[in-house]
Formats: C-alpha cells, structure tokens, sequence
C-alpha cells in the first residue's frame, strides 16, 4: 500500500500581469498586486497522485498535501483537502521565511521525515509527488534537492504513470525523446512536467475542507538543518525590469502580405541582439587594473553610484593607489558638502577598493551532456561562456564528461574551448541515472574544487545540478540567461558569479550570487551563451578520474527509451512549428511539409520543423522536434508558430529568435503579444493560402 | 463523519438575494447550517448592474447584523456616493439633448408610477463590488458560501410536491461528452429547503417552474443591459460629477416618425477613480433582425452629451445581462396557493422577477426578498411543505409585492403600444386590464435597423475585458433544438440574428449552418435563449468556475 505527499506551492498569479502590476517609475513588478493561486503545475501533481491512487486501486491509501509557506498558504492545501486530499500540513513560521531553494527543501524533507513517521506509521511505501517546477520561481530545484537530503530516486519530468503488477512505472522526458523508468526504492520523488487532468473541486470535499483541522508545525518542529536567509546559500543582489519586449506585435489581415513579410525577413543576414541578456563588458582582476578605483562593481543602482562618486572624488584628491588612502584622506571625503556617505559605508568603500584577492580560488568547470553519443549544443556554448569567464579570472577552463565510451568525444570539447577535460567512464554511467552521475560528479568535483561549475538547464542538468550542489553544500541559481564577474558587496567580495535570470515567468529579472559555499554554481539556458568557433589547433589535457562504483549506486530501472531516429536541423535559418491548434497529426505534416517545402526551395533557405510539448505529447511528431523549455532552444531568422498559443515553457525556447510569425485562431493567443507579425485564422485556411502566395510572388518576381 | 452533501438550507446562487437570505437567516438561526453555492469562480463574478441601490433595503438587512455597517470601511468601498443628481434626458437625434426631469417630478406629484423613476438619495454602487461584500458579511457570520459549484437540475418529488435537493453540473466530460481522467460525476446535495436566487432566466428556476407547475400569469418579458467601465481624464470626470446619475431615453433606440422605435435607454453612473459606467439597456421585444444592443451602446456613446465626458477614454471593463422586465404578473406562482415557489422552494430576486420598471431597480426588492425568505425559513423550518406560503405571505408583508402592482402593467403596455404612446398610457397604471404578451422572441421582423453604425462592433475586446473564459474541453452548453431550423428557416428570412445580437460572438456560421462555436466566450446573459426568433436555442449551465470575471460591474 502506497501513499502520497503532494508538494503544493501558492504562488502570484503570473497570468494576471497587467501593465498596472508594475511600477511606473522603476518597472518593477509589484508583487502583492497579483492575487495568489495555487502553482498551476501543482494542480496537476495532485491529479497525477489521485491517478496514482487510482491505478493501485487502494482506497485506504493516503494523499497527503504539505506545503511550506505564510499562514495565507493555507488555501493551496484547501485547494489539495477539496480535491483529493485527504489532510495537510502547513510549514510555517517566520523563520522560514526569504529562504532559497536549498532553505526550502531541507525543511521539506525533514517534514516529509517527520509526516512518515507520524501519518504514515513509518511506512516506507510512499511516493513525492511535486509540480516539476513553479511558475514563480521556474528553478525545479526543490523536489531534485529534497531527494538528494532523503537519499531517493528522482525521476523528473514525469508525463504519465502506469501500473503492473502492483509496480509503477512512469514516463519521463529526456533529452530528444522519452523513457520508461521505475524506482529501484521507494519512497520516491516524481516530479510533474505535464498531466492534462487536474481534478475539479467536489462539494463533499470542499465542505470539509473548510472544517478540517491543518496540521501546522514550525521549523523546530520538523528539526531542519537549514531555514531562512540564514540557511539559504544564495542571495538576490539586485531585482529588474527586463528589456521591454522589442517583438512589433502587428497583425496581418492577408496571407499575401504575410507572404511578402516571409519573403523579406526570411532571407536578411542579420542578427538581432538577445533581447534576455544583458550584454556587459569584461572582468578584469584588482591586481590587473589599470584604473584601480574601478570595482566593476555590481549591486544596486545607489551603490555602484556612490562607487563612481568615490572614484571621482579620489581622482579629484589627486590619489592614485588605495594604499595612499588614509583618516585625513577620509574626514576630507566626508566633509565634501556635496558627497553624503555615511562613515560606515564609506569606510567599507574605501576597505573595498584596497581589496585584491578574490573570493574563490580554482577552475571554471562546466558539466557536458552527451545525447545519442553526441556533445549536445548546450555543452559547447557553456564552454564558450566558461571560457570568458576563466580568461577574466586569469584560471582554466575544466568540463566533465560522464557516461560509458564517451572518451573519444573529449577533443572536440578542447576544440571548443576547453583546458581540461575531466573524463569519468564507467558501465553504470551509460545511462542518466541521477543518483549515479551525482555520485559521479560530486566525487570529481571533491577532488579538484573548482570555483564555478555550469550545468546546462535541459531535463538532465536540472535534476542533477540541484542534487550535486546540495550534496556537496553549494548554492545553485536555475536558468541563467547572464553569467558575469563581478565585485560585490561594499566591503569587497572580488570577482563573484553573477546569476542572472528572468522569474515570474519572464517579468523580471533577478542577479543572484552564491553565499557560504565553497563554489559557485548555475544553470544556464541553452541557445543563449555563444559557442565560439571551434578551434581544433587548441590543445588541452584529458584527466581519467576514476569513481568505484557499486549497484546500489543506481536509483532507476530503464524499461524503454525511445528517442526519435533521424537528425533535426534547429540550427535552420527557417523554423516552422505547430502546436496543439494544428489538431491531428496528418494536419501537421501536411500543412508544415508544404509550407517548409516552398520556403526552401523558393527561398534557397534551410528549414526545419519544430513542434510545441502539447503537439509532442498528442502525437502530432517526434520529441526531437520539440522546442521550447523541456526541448530545444532555437534562434533562427524566421520562426512561423502555426496554432501555438505561446505559453512561456514555448517561448523561452525561442526568445533569441530574429523574426516570429503566429498564426493562430484564437484572438486572445498569448502568442500575439511575442510575435512580430501574427494573423488571425486557422492552420487549414492560412497556409495553403500561404504557399500559392509566395509561389505567386516568386513567380511573377516580386 | 460528518454527511457533507446534506445541508438543511441550500441557497442557488451567490447574489444580493440569496446572500441577503443567508446574512438574514444565520443572523436568526445561527445554529442553522445555511450553505450558499454558485457557479461563479469568485464573489460578485457573474453579477452586473447599473447600480443605483435604494439605501432603506440595505438598512433593513444589515441594521441588525452590523452596527454602525454604513460607517465601515467595506460600505464605503462599496457604496461609492449618493446620488445628488439625477439627470434624466431625453435625445434628439445625435447631438440634441433635452431634460425632462420636470415631468418625472410632475408625475411624482401626481402619484403617477412612473413619477418612481428618480433616484436623489440612492447609493450609486457596483454590484459586483455589493455581491463581495456580502459574502464577506455572510462568511463572517458563519455562512458556507461555496463558489464554483453548479447547480443543473432540481430533485422535485412530483407526487408529494417537495424537493428533494439539487444535483450538480457533470465535470470533466471532454467535447464529445466522453468521460475524461477527472471526470466528476455531478454530486446530488440534500436539503430541506431550496431559496433559488440564481438572477434573470437561471437555469434551476426555469426548470423548477416547470417541474412544480408554477405558472406566470404573463410571458416574461427581458431586456439586455450592456455595459461598459470606461477610465476617463481627471476633466471629464470632475466635470460629469461623482453624485450624478444619467438616463436617456429617445435616440438612437427610438426617433420619431422613421424609428426606431425600441425600449429602453442609456445610463452613465459615475463609479470612482475616474471610471464612468456606460450602459444601454433594450427591451428584446425590439424587430431588427440585423441589430445588436451593442450597436445602440456605439451610437449612445457618439452621442455629443455622452462623449463630451468620454472621449478618448479607455474600456478597462465589460459585460452584458438580461433584466426580467415583465413586472408581477410575470412573477411564477403556484396555481393552487398563488404561492411564489412552492412547498420547500422559494423564488428570490430576478429569479422571481422582482424588478420594478417603474424604478427601473430591482436590487432592493432582490434584498427584501432575501430577508422575506430568511424569516419564512426561520418560521417554519419545521414544516418545510408550507415555506413558500409563509414567504408570500411576508413578502406581501414588506411591501414588496404592492410596490410591484404600482408598476405592473407598465412594460406590457410599452411592448402593446410602443414607446411613444405606452408611456403616457402607463400612466394609467394598474386601470389598464392585464394584457398578455407575446413572448420576445416572437417580435423579430425581416427589418433593418436604420442607425447600424459603419463598423462591425469589436466584440473581441467586449469579452476580453469581460475577462470570461471557459474550460475548453467540454461539452458544447448551448443547443439548437433542430439544427436544419437554422438552415431552412432562419437564415433564408433573418439571417441568423444569433450571430448579430450575441453579445460576445459566440454564434458563427460554420458550413453555412449557424452554431455556438465559440461557447468559452459566453457571458451567461442567455439572450439567445430569449431572442432567437425560432426559440430553438437552448442554455445549459456549463461547468462552473468559468464564464466573466466581473468585478466593478
């Protein structure tokens, strides 16, 4: 008999954003503007746990909601009682509060421990079931990080659950395809990425809902280790508006004119810069700099001010080297009428700029993903980035390769930019199994200590990110779109990682560093970092590192793998995807065949097609067509969305896209707010339509 | 445990009836569980009005459960000013404006019914804003109020003439009604007494009618309101005024001579922070068969008086509802008693169709109604069969039922004789005999509307700020009767009006047969059950949780 924790998380609700949540003056975005709802993902855990419950056919087995949060969080586990659960527990207490994602599963996992012991009469035999990630932090962190404290099997990104004799199994994603796995232990943490049936409310329930009793604990009453800012091993520097969307947003009332539109953008030969990231100068270090007032500072906007005020003043006293700066130097700073430091800021300011050595010592370390016995993408525009970052720091460039008879992939990663290449081989490794490859990793990672180490943020490095950085006690930030050197705090931490990502769904931006660990760790967002040109003259060392390993060192059983066969071109100037509203499967072929026939052979352009998760999921295609969060990042000149409606999972995978085009019959489609030209109208009219028009432009040389 | 489907008082809809009924009754029983569910997602979601608020009803209600309530900050949140002007116009073609307050008054004087149509004194409101309120009231006082429950079919023991309960709309059913994952069998919930306040042509009430026989004297005659919320300048709205309420009669629903010739009217209340509601009410006895409510709200809109404080302004707010207009002798009784419900049912609000057309209100008489059935339940509870009388009884008591009588042949006369003759003939009030008229949708004529505007009316944006949506995935909750009616009759003589008057788009043609395609778009205001010139629209409730999201409608 099986049971259920659901993680549930109350969050703002992203899809409310209107112009008048921000504010007018800085662009920021005014939480408390946006109602609170349930993480959407969640809804879906809790449905994916009640089918669960219904396969196994055991009425007596429990659900149980647990949620850590402000009192107000409350209402998601109502939401949880009036569906399908049958109690709840709330985690709340001020302690707990401004905690990060490691802060926030170790109290999770301690009170999983303590709902095992106390509801659950010790049973072993339950299962977390958890949103693959929330709406407003997107990190996936938690639910990876909490398995990583119980020491279970994680199987991420789950879509769909089956049950045989009396054993579950469930379908995971994976890097250009999907797998049938089953846990070797339980209990085990299954994480959400798509259930399309979240279950409605029943009046039953929901009376009793709002009767019943939640179980309420403290943090001293779960005994966590690690709570609150205090536990938490990151920190947020600064928070941003990001760039106003630079898409035109115009519709297009004839297939004609968006036939001219494909004609004229498809074939331009420039590239717009991302519009995510910001684009920042070089690092150079305190012992290189040749104005040694500049602290390359980053922080808020008051401080890097009061920095370059500092600096002008210093310049203005005729002070060259920090070692000249002395009390009279300083009283005669603070009685400048026009500068207003307080004393302790000054002070730390001025202890800042004598400060040269760096915080963290070691090699910039990215983590390769091999898919189908190739170097994924991603791997090499991390060592692109890494290598920028290692220049800077004046270190090397070290990337981890993992998995059995990987070996000989090793030079194109030097090639690509790396020193090093870190070399694990072993039988046990040939597939992903979290448990493994963290063991893997970790124990590499013990042995060389590097200060930075980048993952990519694809369904495998978002699992075994979080569960390497909590293993060896490191702070980790999720889907970096900025990664940058920087100085931080007034009183001189040199040369720190600076995390920047977009949260809320894209509607702001955060700068995050690490704090209280010994590395710096993140994700980044594949299709965003520049791979460089490969260089096969460069030379580099491979370093066998050997890791014992033993059977109870896999956490996963893989029935079935199923990865689609053929290569996809998403480095195509042209992509053409379909979503859910192109309806079945014969529709997408026909209409996205015909469309990227014309435009290739008209145009003398490549093209290829891309498919939404939905479409992947209704069978429309093959997973290696997917693009978006959970597929392929793609940047091509032209992107032409047919029946897309442009949820943020889709449109992350296209952002660094030149030129987008939807077509789509709803009028309300997010899509058209992302888009640079959209029309109104379906699939089955709108390309057909297309295709004699741009046959008929070509033809008569227009 | 606990039997959570059984409640002893189960109240159809969260409106200002049915929470007036609940705020009442608990505040006398406050042992007595009172549960209150709705199809909306959230309070005040599906509920629009003008609103002007009669303040002595609202007295009455909250006197005795909330001392000082007027002086709270939630009243006046809610209750945004009283009236201090009362402007009723009347418009000449597109520019010219008369007032014609002075025979408002003189009727007054006389004791005329129509002299009732001033407003001096009354809360100008939200009633979307009134309805949160009240939930929060009823909540405080123990109340159950369940949203996103609704409410499909009526348990009505034929023989011993008593309801049972009420069963619950099916969830999870996919488009062709195929049983999805989460499919959710609609529960059944027990309870001794039934106060339906579901508002205007509910779905409950009108099966309830049926099933227990009630009859109404006369058809039910409706009106569509539609409605916009509009953010206007710091001048425009300093200059309209926060204590002034707007109605005009005349163009573009009526003209002389060449028609139109339509009832109803235009509105403008003041509703804070330099918002202005405008609305266009039309009576659907009207017989272009190429019109649209809407089309009269552009040209309100155009016109010089209204646009002056308008202009250039921007739509944060939409939406559209069906006001019974038909008065008492459209009110369902009971043929044997002459009770309004029957047994352990009772009628409440626009359910009943207590709206007084001589007011042009009926948000008072809904909370009178409320506070009728609270006390008939807190009688007799203990002989369920004999509810509906008592709260006859007490609505007669409180005055309810002779303020309706003052008002009672005044739209029928309108609909006999037009506006321009009926509205001085109404004057003769309750002297006229009892006509009985023929229902809406019979009036529709092969006729133009001579002012259509140039431009289609932009009912995307209508919805979206109406901000409705449905789950997309279930059943179809409009139906055609017979389809080939659509075909063979309708498009052929009117051109399938559907399409035209659905305020939100929700009728296309699709391979030349018109059908609710886009049914996620509906914002329950059930014109099409009203209108369609071959009554062959059906509307079921759809799942709850969905439809607009009002909230300073």
């Amino acid at each position: 008999m099986s049971h259920y924790i659901v993680l549930v998380k109350q969050v703002p609700d992203v899809s409310q954003i209107t112009d008048n949540a921000f504010d007018p003056k800085t662009g920021n975005l005014i939480r408390t503007r946006l109602p609170s709802v349930i993480n959407e993902l969640d809804t879906q855990a809790l449905a994916f746990a009640r089918r669960m419950q219904r396969l196994s056919g055991n009425p007596q087995e429990k659900i149980i909601a647990l949620t850590m949060g402000p009192p107000m969080a409350a209402d998601v586990l109502r939401y949880g009682l009036s569906r399908c659960a049958d109690a709840a527990v709330l985690l709340t207490d001020r302690a707990l509060g401004g905690a990060d994602t490691w802060a926030t599963a170790n109290p999770l996992a301690y009170a999983t421990r303590k709902i095992c012991a106390e509801l659950l009469s010790g049973s072993r035999d339950y299962y977390i079931v958890a949103g693959m990630q929330s709406v407003d932090g997107d990190t996936a962190q938690v639910p990876a990080q909490m398995a990583e404290e119980l020491d279970i099997p994680c199987i991420a990104y789950a879509t769909e659950v089956h049950h045989q004799n009396g054993q579950f199994t469930f379908t995971r994603i994976i890097s250009g395809g999907s797998q049938i796995v089953e846990p070797l232990t339980t209990p085990a943490m299954i994480t959400v990425a798509k259930y399309e049936y979240p279950l409605f409310a029943s009046f039953e329930r929901t009376r009793r809902a709002n009767v019943l009793p939640l179980i309420q604990w403290g943090a001293d009453d779960v005994k966590a280790t690690a709570v609150g800012v205090a536990g938490s091993k990151t920190r947020v520097i600064r928070v941003f508006p990001p760039g106003k969307t630079t898409r035109k947003c115009q519709q297009v009332q004839t297939s004609q004119e968006l036939a001219k539109i494909i004609l004229e953008n498809a074939g331009k030969n420039r590239r717009k810069e991302t519009a995510l990231t910001e684009i920042k100068t070089g690092y150079i270090l305190p012992a290189k700099r040749t104005r040694p007032f500049d602290r390359s500072y980053e922080g808020t906007e008051k401080e890097i001010e009061d920095f370059q005020i500092l600096a002008a003043k210093l310049n203005e006293l005729n002070i060259t080297n920090p070692a000249q700066i002395d009390a009279a130097i300083q009283e005669k700073i603070l009685s400048d009428g026009k500068i207003e430091f307080h004393k302790k800021a000054l002070e730390d300011m001025l202890i800042g700029l004598t400060q040269t050595q760096p915080e963290y010592t070691g090699e910039v370390w990215v983590m390769a993903e091999v898919s189908k016995d190739a170097l994924q993408a991603a791997t090499f525009e991390l060592t692109g980035k890494a290598r920028q970052l290692a220049d800077s720091l004046d270190t090397h460039v070290g990337v981890v390769l993992a998995g059995e008879g990987v070996g000989p992939l090793a030079d194109e990663l030097i090639s690509a930019g790396a020193d090093k290449v870190y070399l694990i081989e072993h039988p046990l490794l040939k597939e992903f199994d979290p448990r493994s490859y963290c063991k893997a990793v970790s124990d590499a990672f013990l042995a060389y200590k590097p200060q930075i180490f980048l993952y990519a943020a694809t369904p495998q490095g978002r699992v075994l990110a979080p569960m390497v950085s909590y293993k060896i006690g490191c702070g980790l930030t999720a889907d970096c779109t900025g990664l940058d050197i920087r100085d931080s705090s007034r009183k001189g931490q040199i040369a720190i990682l600076m995390q920047t990502r977009p949260a809320l769904g894209g509607n702001v931006m955060a700068t995050i560093c690490t704090k209280d660990s010994t590395c710096q760790m993140a994700t980044a967002r594949p299709g965003v970092m520049k791979r460089l040109p490969a260089d096969p003259s460069r030379t580099g060392q491979i370093v066998k590192h050997a890791v014992q390993f033993t059977g109870a060192d896999l956490s996963l059983r893989i029935l079935k793998t199923e990865k689609a066969h053929g290569a996809v071109q998403f480095d195509s100037e042209v992509i053409i995807s379909g979503g859910k509203g192109m309806q079945n499967r014969d529709n997408y072929d026909r209409l996205l065949d015909g469309l990227c026939g014309t435009i290739r052979n008209q145009l003398g352009v490549t093209v290829e097609k891309g498919a939404t998760r939905t479409a992947v999921e209704q069978g429309f295609t093959e997973r290696i067509h997917q693009v978006g969060q959970t597929g392929t990042a793609v940047g091509p000149r032209l992107y032409i969305a047919i029946g897309i409606s442009g949820a943020i999972q889709h449109m992350i995978g296209v952002a660094h896209t030149e030129t987008i085009i939807a077509i789509n019959t709803d009028h309300h489609a997010p899509i058209f707010k992302q888009c640079d030209y959209y029309i109104i109208g379906g699939a089955e009219n709108i390309v057909p339509e297309l295709i004699a028009a741009l046959n008929n432009h070509l033809n008569t040389g227009h | 445990m606990q039997d959570y489907t059984n409640v002893s008082v189960l109240i159809v809809g969260a409106g200002p009836a049915g929470l007036a009924a609940a705020i009442a009754l608990k505040k006398q029983k406050p042992d007595l569980d009172v549960a209150v569910i709705d199809k909306a997602a959230g309070p005040g979601n599906h509920n629009l009005s003008g609103a002007v608020l009669e303040a002595a009803a609202l007295s009455k209600l909250l006197d005795p459960v909330v001392p000082n309530w007027a002086e709270s900050e939630d009243a006046k949140a809610v209750l945004l000013s009283k009236v201090d002007r009362d402007d009723v116009m009347f418009f000449w073609g597109s520019r010219m404006a008369f007032k014609i307050e002075a025979a408002i008054k003189m009727a007054k004087a006389f004791r005329l019914a129509f002299g009732q149509m001033t407003h001096r004194g009354d809360y100008i409101c939200s009633v979307s804003k009134l309805t949160g309120w009240l939930c929060k009231t009823a909540v405080s006082l123990g109340v159950e109020v369940l949203h996103g429950f609704a409410a499909e079919d009526i348990l009505w023991d034929a023989d011993r003439h008593i309801a049972a309960g009420v069963k619950l709309k099916d969830q999870g059913l996919d488009k062709h009604g195929q049983k999805q994952l989460n499919y959710l069998p609609g529960e059944v919930i027990r309870a001794k007494t039934i106060l339906i306040a579901e508002g205007c042509d509910g779905l409950l009430a009108e099966t309830f009618t049926a099933k227990a026989g009630l009859v109404r004297q006369s058809n039910q005659l409706y009106s569509l309101g539609v409605k916009e919320l509009i953010r206007v300048s710091d001048a425009q709205y300093a200059k309209f005024g926060s204590g002034r309420v707007v109605h005009a009669m005349g163009w573009p629903l009526w003209t002389p001579l060449v028609g139109p010739a339509m009832f109803g009217g235009g509105i403008m209340y003041p509703m804070g922070n330099n918002h202005i509601a405008v609305g266009m009410i039309v009576g659907l006895d009207y017989k272009y068969c190429d019109f649209n409510p809407q089309d009269a709200l552009t040209r309100f809109k155009e016109h010089a008086f209204v646009r002056q404080f308008i202009d250039g302004g921007t739509v944060v707010e939409a939406g559209a509802k069906m006001i019974p207009e038909g008065g008492l002798y459209a009110v369902p009784r009971c043929p044997d008693t002459q009770t309004i419900g029957r047994s352990n049912v009772m009628l409440l609000g626009d359910s009943a169709g207590f709206v007084n057309m001589c007011k042009i209100k009926g948000l008072h008489n809904a909370i009178e109604s409320g506070i009728a059935a609270a006390g008939a339940v807190a009688d007799g509870l203990d002989t369920p069969k004999g509810l509906a009388r008592i709260y006859t009884k007490r609505l007669e008591e409180a005055g309810v039922i002779k303020e309706m009588e003052t008002a009672k042949n005044f739209r029928q006369t309108v609909a006999r004789f037009g506006p321009l003759q009926g509205m001085p003939l109404s004057v003769l009030g309750g002297w006229l005999p009892t006509f009985n008229i023929e229902p809406d949708y019979q009036t529709m004529m092969p006729a133009a509307y001579r002012l259509k505007p140039p431009v289609t009316f932009d009912k995307d944006t209508f919805t979206a700020v109406a901000a409705t949506e449905h789950r997309e995935e279930q059943p179809c909750h409009l139906t055609l009767r017979d389809e080939t009616i659509c075909t063979e009759k309708c498009v052929g003589k009117f051109g399938a009006p559907c399409i035209t008057f659905c305020p939100a788009g929700v009728y296309e043609r699709i391979h030349d047969q018109p059908k609710p395609a886009n049914p996620s778009n509906c914002l329950h205001c059930k014109t099409c059950q009203r209108k369609c010139p071959f009554d062959n629209i059906r509307w079921t409730v759809p799942e709850p949780n969905g439809g607009p999201q009002y909230k300073t409608m």
